[in-house]
């Protein structure tokens, strides 16, 4: 019941956080000398009445202010607008959401499954081989920039064959059968995730090997060790239940980070998913599209941090109680 | 212990910095200077072997159109690619950029097309056609029993629809139809039975036959609701459900899939047979990977996804090196029809909805003075910009017509880059140069933006080269590559540009085809674009030599000797080096890689290598 009021309080504060969100979105964009019609009034394929119903709706002849309440309405009433070629907004991120989402939850999925162990193994065999390797590891997986690595990773593609250049599925994909389909989708999400992946690994095992190593200095567990208990028991029973908190902060950040932070990686694998689609977006001034986009942007950071507070909730008896 | 980590640690970067110098030279030859001296002969490979025309041959009274190349196999993909967003709609009608007319292209055949290797008007769609002796009249005969991929026959009916219907009704992009004002007029078109068509024109007009190459819509299929008219705009868009579509060239649409590809499959009632008498074509699909750069491109190559591409400069050296141990070809097909140049933007007019000028005033008094412009034209580095851009593989253009073109004007021999020549013309006209820097008379400093589709790796550096060059002068230059789409939308609608760098392709056999660029009324007359309503409104006003222009392109349609018709466009490109509104800068010459799996290609200086995609075959023997 608790929790219950507590997700609606904080679905309250996301109202206020989201209108400042898209107020200053809106803003910056409007005030850059950049017509956003000015692409609608070029093509040929959009007739002068959608101009003008655009144009009505997007209230240019009014103020700025007045222009921002009435995008904001239509956007509450689910009404996204066109894209500058005359696409609704709405279908071109229906198209590209799956994509992306794809790519996020293997990759979100697969740090956490590979991170977390390795940040206890990292913690538990403090100051041996095992943990500087894993060090120096993830030193460089934090340290090479992802556009960097993605292109490397596509040279090396080219260059033995092995994997596709980019993309997401191959020409034939309709024709495959269903085994064939997964493996085709396996092969071309091989690379993208592989860079995603060793980035945000890197960065989640150094925290929880911090996280792990506090908590095997702490005097609750020289107790455990004094009392004769087991290792074993020690690190996953006692250990891990403590460290695992701050992780869980940082799993609703990621959860966020990885729809916005895989553009430059989309990009390069020329991955049909959102980053791509709000990069080309950007470039054209397709206003429409990237308010979409950035609203869409806020709402999954917002989401990310929902539930991630929820999960602390369910996990955490110390924030229960409070 | 700690040492011997130590060790392999640096060892470690050692080799990733090495890894990656390699890596980015072999990737990032864009231009790189140090491969022109290993330039190939661009003679290498001979083209221009004869290509025999397709000709008609009636069976069961069927006048199919036979393939007089060798017969091949039948079967396989032929995977090709398109840089940027994508198509736009499959609508050839309404299709403005060049990825949605290709993809138009492969689905509609027009009634003619022109012969790859002489560039003489041959029929495709049409069986023949037979004119009166002042050229006025053309009576065209159809095929007959041939039929729309849905298997509705192609008739006299349709040809009525298209030409009378959708062109000359002004639906869709209008380009076709302005083209054939002739003399105030249309041309009128009547039906004489189903499969004869008549067009009568007022006047004599010397591109006539060759605009009838546009192409033929199905009436049953475009007419099929009562307001068509209405959604024509909207018609085929990229979310039509592919089954629909009919169409009349050697392929119909199977799938797009946004941002991914977009793929082909053969039309099964295609009117083309080869010798043995089969159905063309012999690829069952064809398709169009969408990628974003022409570095993806290039690496898409090379990871074998795609069959063809079209080589930078730079990259030339690199692949005629591996040549000989690949599985490509490489064919250089010469002076490109194309021309890279720099517009100046000479928009003296106000946004009638702002009431501002699309140019600021003071930027007017440079960009109107002809003395400023001829500034540019002689600070300009032409030959630095070919060795080092283009890696040689281009001529220096002073002038709108390409070297490879039959109107071309030789007597325009052009000059070198020549600063003091700049200075002196930028003196003439009250301009200034102060520390470097460059001031007009009323104290302006001279500061100038320049823009080119961002992507385009070439243009991008003939912009830096730009940028150097006129610093010389004394001449800020801001360099900002754009998205292409804004860029089309500066220079046909919002104006507001000051120069750009571009490419047009023009056509070697017909200037007339510039019209669109330099008639003052014209669409595309883009360094002193006219708004749709101006031109409607009959504001055009134009300056004295641009309606010089207008006069000479106007005299040169209508009149049908070669040698005259050469005199007026002899005339015209010498105004355009006088004026410079538009600085040429070179012309490329091209160079295609393609897979040695893929038969039957006439390489030609005029139409490339895909033009006869239906004859070509992939030999499936083929090993490396």
């Amino acid at each position: 019941m608790k929790i219950w009021k507590f997700i609606f309080k904080r679905i309250l504060q996301t109202i206020p956080l989201l209108i400042i969100v898209s107020f200053i979105s809106f803003f910056i964009i409007r005030l850059s000398p950049v017509d956003p019609l000015a692409e609608l009034r070029l093509n040929p394929s959009i007739s002068q009445e959608t101009l003008q119903r655009e144009k009505t709706r997007l209230g240019l002849d009014k103020p700025i202010i007045v222009q921002y309440g009435l995008w904001a309405s239509s956007f509450v009433r689910g009404d996204l607008g066109v894209t500058s070629s005359g696409e609704k907004v709405s279908t071109k991120l229906a198209e590209r959401i799956p994509n992306t989402l794809v790519l996020t939850l293997i990759v979100i999925f697969m740090t956490w499954i590979v991170g977390v162990p390795l940040g206890i193994l990292g913690a538990v065999y403090n100051k041996t081989n095992l943990d500087r390797i894993l060090t120096v590891l993830s030193s460089v997986g934090m340290a090479i920039p992802s556009f960097f690595f993605a292109i490397l990773l596509l040279i090396f593609a080219v260059k033995t064959g092995w994997f596709p250049v980019g993309g997401l599925t191959s020409f034939d994909f309709n024709d495959l059968s269903f085994g064939g389909k997964i493996l085709d989708l396996t092969k071309h999400l091989v690379l993208p995730v592989t860079v995603l992946f060793t980035i945000s690994l890197a960065g989640l095992q150094r925290q929880m090997r911090a996280n792990m190593l506090d908590v095997l200095d702490s005097d609750y567990i020289k107790f455990a060790r004094a009392k004769g208990l087991s290792e074993g028991k020690i690190i996953f029973k006692h250990a891990l239940r403590n460290a695992i908190n701050p992780m869980i902060t940082l799993l609703g950040f990621e959860f966020a980070g990885l729809l916005s932070g895989a553009a430059l990686t989309e990009y390069v694998f020329q991955y049909p998913g959102l980053g791509r689609l709000i990069l080309e977006a950007v470039m054209k001034s397709d206003i429409n599209l990237v308010m979409a986009s950035l609203m869409i942007g806020s709402i999954m950071l917002v989401a990310g941090n929902l539930l991630a507070d929820i999960l602390l909730i369910l996990t955490d008896p110390r924030v229960r109680g409070e | 212990m700690k040492k011997i980590l130590g060790l392999v640690l640096t060892l470690f970067v050692i080799i990733i910095l090495l890894g990656v110098l390699i890596r980015k030279d072999d990737n990032n030859s864009g231009y790189t200077f140090d491969t022109a001296d290993i330039k190939p002969n661009p003679d290498a490979v001979a083209i221009n072997k004869p290509y025999p025309c397709p000709k008609t041959k009636t069976i069961d009274g069927v006048d199919y159109l036979q393939s007089q190349l060798p017969v091949g196999q039948f079967g396989g993909e032929y995977v090709t690619s398109t840089i940027g967003e994508g198509p736009k709609t499959f609508n050839p009608f309404t299709s403005t950029d060049a990825t949605s007319s290709t993809m138009a292209d492969v689905m509609y055949d027009g009634l003619f097309t022109s012969n790859p290797m002489t560039g003489e008007v041959i029929p495709k769609l049409a069986k023949g056609v037979k004119s009166n002796k002042n050229g006025t009249k053309y009576i065209i005969t159809l095929r007959k029993g041939i039929k729309w991929s849905d298997g509705k026959p192609i008739t006299a009916d349709d040809v009525m629809f298209t030409w009378n219907d959708i062109i000359f009704a002004g639906l869709g992009n209008t380009s076709i139809r302005d083209e054939l004002v002739i003399a105030g007029e249309l041309p009128k078109i009547r039906k004489l039975d189903n499969y004869t068509v008549e067009f009568t024109i007022k006047r004599p007009f010397a591109p006539f036959l060759r605009a009838l190459s546009a192409p033929i819509a199905p009436k049953h299929y475009f007419a099929k609701d009562r307001d068509w008219q209405k959604n024509f705009d909207r018609f085929l868009a990229t979310n039509t459900n592919p089954k629909d579509i009919v169409t009349s060239g050697a392929f119909r649409l199977k799938e797009y899939i946004p941002a991914q590809r977009v793929v082909f499959e053969k039309n099964p009632n295609y009117y083309m047979i080869n010798k043995n008498g089969d159905r063309l074509p012999y690829i069952n699909k064809i398709i169009y990977l969408i990628v974003g750069d022409i570095n993806n491109q290039i690496l898409k190559f090379e990871a074998g996804e795609i069959d063809d591409i079209s080589l930078r400069g730079g990259d030339v050296a690199r692949y005629k090196a591996k040549e000989a141990h690949s599985d490509y070809v490489i064919y250089n097909l010469g002076a490109d029809n194309g021309t890279m140049f720099v517009a100046i933007n000479l928009n003296n007019r106000k946004n009638k909805d702002t009431g501002k000028y699309f140019v600021p005033q003071y930027k007017q008094r440079w960009f109107g003075d002809r003395n400023f412009r001829k500034a540019i034209d002689y600070a300009l580095d032409r030959q630095g910009m070919v060795q080092n851009i283009a890696n040689g593989m281009a001529t220096p253009l002073f002038t709108a017509e390409s070297p490879s073109g039959i109107f071309y004007n030789k007597k325009i021999t052009g000059h070198k880059r020549d600063i003091k020549t700049a200075l002196a013309y930028l003196h003439k006209s009250g301009f200034r140069l102060k520390n470097g820097k460059l001031y007009d008379k009323y104290g302006n400093r001279v500061e100038i933006d320049l823009s080119t589709n961002a992507g385009n790796t070439e243009r991008e550096a003939l912009g830096v080269m730009i940028k150097q060059d006129l610093a010389d002068i004394g001449i800020k230059v801001n360099f900002k590559p754009i998205e292409f789409n804004s860029l089309v939308n500066k220079i046909t609608n919002s104006y507001n540009w000051d120069m750009i760098i571009l490419g047009l392709t023009g056509s070697p056999l017909e200037p007339h085809n510039g019209k669109n660029v330099w008639s003052s009324a014209g669409p595309l007359h883009l360094f002193n674009q006219r708004s749709a309503a101006d031109i409607k409104a009959g504001h055009i006003y134009p300056l004295p030599w641009e309606k010089r222009i207008d006069t000479l392109f106007e005299k040169g349609a209508l009149c049908t000797n070669f040698n005259e018709r050469k005199k007026y466009y002899d005339e015209y490109q010498q105004i355009i080096y006088n004026e410079a509104p538009i600085v040429y800068l070179y012309s490329p010459i091209r160079i295609y890689a393609i897979r040695r799996k893929i038969k039957n290609i006439y390489p030609s200086t005029l139409s490339g290598l895909t033009y006869n995609i239906e004859e070509l075959y992939i030999d499936k023997e083929f090993k490396k």
